[in-house]
């Protein structure tokens, strides 16, 4: 007997508790199988490229933080890396270690909330109350360093904005003691958890060989066992300095790129350690003249950025002028949002939607700027 | 129903005067009133327990304010809401079948309750067949669940009914087949009788009977059952991130509060089962605490069961359709197939 299976056109999203953020899936769905899938982005377009135009060049730092919310350092590290090419302007060492060590705070907070999102889509809500949680303890060190908790407009152009506070280092350190006996509470809940396992190996797989092709970028390359990362390929700051390995797993499932994320919470630790124990004195900001009046000599910069979720790169036009002749942003979560979620999705169950959307790092407001 | 009347004679002698089916109607009113109440009860203290638990699991607190101690009165509050809610109906919904199936939901996990037995003499209606009784009414339970997802006409609902027709009929298989490994051995399906065969204390209950392989029916029994109640690891008819609610998704105020209430009284009821079956259902721990009374033991117990199904809850991801198939039809009927093979052929011999 031949069974006629109909397709179904479901709508996964923009008002769905399965999905990252505000963009919608469309999917057509026989049974519970996924034929094809088409993203529909829009929900969440700010304008921020163009906006920028029209903004003087220190307007610019509160808007490329809030490209993408869980993560904003990237942006502002990236922009000010642009600015100071162009412009040539040196960055004192300090700052330069303070950078890496907001990067790296920042990484980590990014990937404690993806942990949650990514236990959260599975059904097990405990792990989004803990590692939110323990996320906090985070921000509390943004908060105090940079007087936003989400937002910091830290990092800017020639330096950072200010010296760390009195005994800042050693609270760091307390944190990351925090953390790192944190992070095997969250091995028995989840990272071992067997049900955890039978969900994600063999799910979500990408193609080895297509990896590059398509684009892919950060811990879902580094899941499928090629070894790029921005801070080894192409070390900014002074990553050249610290010593870390480039973190790979073999696979390419949900579950190699949920294991690079988790031993990169470790790395990222034993980096921030590195940078509180061999960071020098010194001035933390190169001043630059004054910011109404400030012009960029005619140029341009093409700058880039390991973020959580992958390569990060800015490429900024300057004609001279006071205000950016072009901005450009080129995320992460666009190519694993939209064109590979679409690849990845076709086959796939109904119920894995949302598991392998969260495992490949997809942020809506980074996709549409 | 005799026993059930005998001891309502006992109790209030006065009823024994009044004609045969007055006394009788006051006997039954009295219990439906009782076992509705019970269950209003159980799963306002359900609610609370579990957000409790799942606050102090998760490291916070869980309600503090609504009532002073420990937020005692939060869901009391939140029923209250549900109750003044604005009745939302859809408008393709079916308005019949849509309004209807709280109630069969309801009405099903509340029949259920109607044969099991709190001591050594209060059972509301001992029935020979008693374990049988309670397996086919709870299995209604599906139909409600169905009607609410199709008649809802959402897609979403659609997914989340057929998903948990899909489950619960499976899983009814091994929870029947493991039942059956210790009806062998107790020899009735009444539920007194099976309770009384585990006299003695706690190593003559049914749990540790040709041990460990009725211990092994427990477990297969514990599992198949939280997929019958639709518990996390087997929670995929409502599972969020993928059906939004599942077959409740359209459903709000009180109806939505019906669904909820026949899901903790389902949750009672399975733990009472296995409490009954495996666990010597009123039967005390050694037999010199029998001074304690029997419901305290009964209920007890099924509490306890029901604490480790919250504790499941928070500590494990849910699993895909296919697996949870897989883990019906390869994994739970197999073993308690082979079970019962093995203890009867241990009986006989």
């Amino acid at each position: 007997m031949t069974q006629v299976e109909k397709e179904t056109t479901l709508y996964l999203g923009p008002q769905h508790p399965g999905i990252t953020g505000n963009m919608m899936i469309e999917l057509k769905v026989t049974g519970d199988t996924v034929q094809r899938a088409k993203t529909h982005v829009g929900y969440l377009h700010r304008g921020f490229e163009k906006l920028m135009e029209e903004r003087l060049w220190m307007q610019c730092f509160p808007i490329v933080c809030r490209i993408c919310v869980p993560e904003p350092d990237p942006n502002e590290e990236n922009l000010a890396r642009a600015i100071e090419e162009i412009e040539g302007r040196e960055v004192p060492e300090r700052a330069q270690y303070i950078r890496v060590m907001v990067l790296e705070l920042s990484r980590i907070a990014s990937y404690f909330l993806w942990m949650g999102g990514q236990a959260g889509s599975m059904g097990l809500y405990t792990m989004p109350q803990w590692t939110v949680g323990d996320r906090d303890y985070i921000l509390d060190l943004f908060e105090e360093l940079t007087g936003g908790r989400v937002y910091h407009m830290y990092i800017w152009a020639g330096g950072v904005r200010r010296d760390l506070p009195d005994g800042f280092a050693g609270r760091v350190r307390r944190v990351l003691d925090y953390l790192e006996e944190r992070l095997t509470d969250y091995d028995r809940l989840f990272f071992q958890n067997a049900l955890f396992l039978k969900r994600s190996q063999g799910v979500g797989v990408i193609d080895k060989d297509k990896a590059m092709e398509w684009g892919v970028v950060g811990p879902p390359l580094r899941g499928c066992g090629i070894a790029h990362d921005v801070r080894k390929d192409e070390p900014y700051e002074v990553y050249d300095k610290l010593d870390f390995e480039i973190i790979t797993h073999e696979g390419g499932d949900i579950y190699a790129r949920a294991m690079v994320r988790r031993r990169e919470i470790e790395q990222s630790i034993s980096i921030i350690r590195q940078v509180l124990d061999k960071m020098p004195g010194g001035p933390v900001h190169n001043p630059g003249p004054n910011p109404l009046k400030w012009k960029l000599p005619a140029g341009e910069a093409y700058v880039r950025t390991e973020s959580a979720r992958g390569e990060f790169g800015y490429y900024v036009v300057s004609d001279g002028s006071l205000k950016p002749r072009r901005i450009h942003v080129r995320g992460p979560a666009y190519v694993h949002g939209v064109s590979l979620l679409e690849k990845m999705l076709v086959g796939a169950n109904i119920a894995d939607v949302s598991v392998i959307m969260n495992s490949l790092g997809t942020c809506p407001p980074e996709i549409e700027r | 129903m005799d026993a059930t009347v005998a001891f309502f004679y006992d109790l209030i002698p006065a009823l024994s005067n009044l004609p045969d089916w007055l006394s009788y109607t006051i006997i039954g009113a009295v219990l439906t009133v009782g076992a509705f109440l019970f269950i209003a009860v159980f799963a306002l203290i359900g609610i609370w327990l579990e957000r409790k638990i799942s606050g102090h699991m998760q490291d916070r607190l869980g309600p503090m304010e609504v009532g002073g101690w420990h937020g005692w009165a939060q869901t009391i509050a939140d029923t209250v809401k549900l109750l003044v809610k604005e009745d939302i109906i859809p408008e393709k919904a079916d308005k019949f079948l849509f309004k209807f199936a709280p109630f069969i939901m309801f009405t099903a996990s509340m029949a259920a309750f109607a044969a099991l037995p709190w001591s050594a003499r209060f059972i509301p209606a001992n029935l020979n067949v008693g374990l049988l009784y309670i397996l086919s009414v709870s299995s209604l339970v599906v139909i409600g669940i169905l009607m609410g997802g199709w008649a809802s006409n959402n897609k979403w609902s659609l997914y989340g009914a057929m998903r948990s027709a899909a489950q619960m009929i499976s899983y009814e298989i091994p929870v029947a087949l493991s039942l059956i490994v210790a009806l062998l051995l107790t020899g009735s399906m009444d539920m007194q009788e099976i309770v009384r065969g585990q006299a003695g204390g706690i190593f003559n209950w049914n749990i540790f009977g040709y041990f460990p392989l009725l211990f092994i029916a427990f477990i297969i029994y514990f599992i198949a059952s939280l997929a019958e109640v639709n518990r996390t690891p087997f929670d995929l008819p409502e599972a969020e991130s993928e059906l939004v609610a599942g077959f409740m998704t359209e459903y709000s105020g009180m109806r939505w509060a019906f669904f909820m209430l026949a899901e903790y009284a389902n949750m009672f009821v399975v733990s009472a089962i296995s409490t009954t079956v495996f666990l010597g259902g009123w039967q005390p721990i050694a037999p010199f605490l029998d001074f304690i009374p029997g419901p305290f033991w009964f209920l007890g117990k099924a509490l306890f069961l029901v604490l480790i199904q919250m504790w499941l809850r928070w500590t494990l991801p849910r699993l895909r359709v296919d697996q949870l198939m897989y883990t019906t039809w390869k994994v739970l009927t197999p073993f308690s197939f082979a079970l019962i093979l093995l203890v009867s052929f241990i009986k006989v011999l």
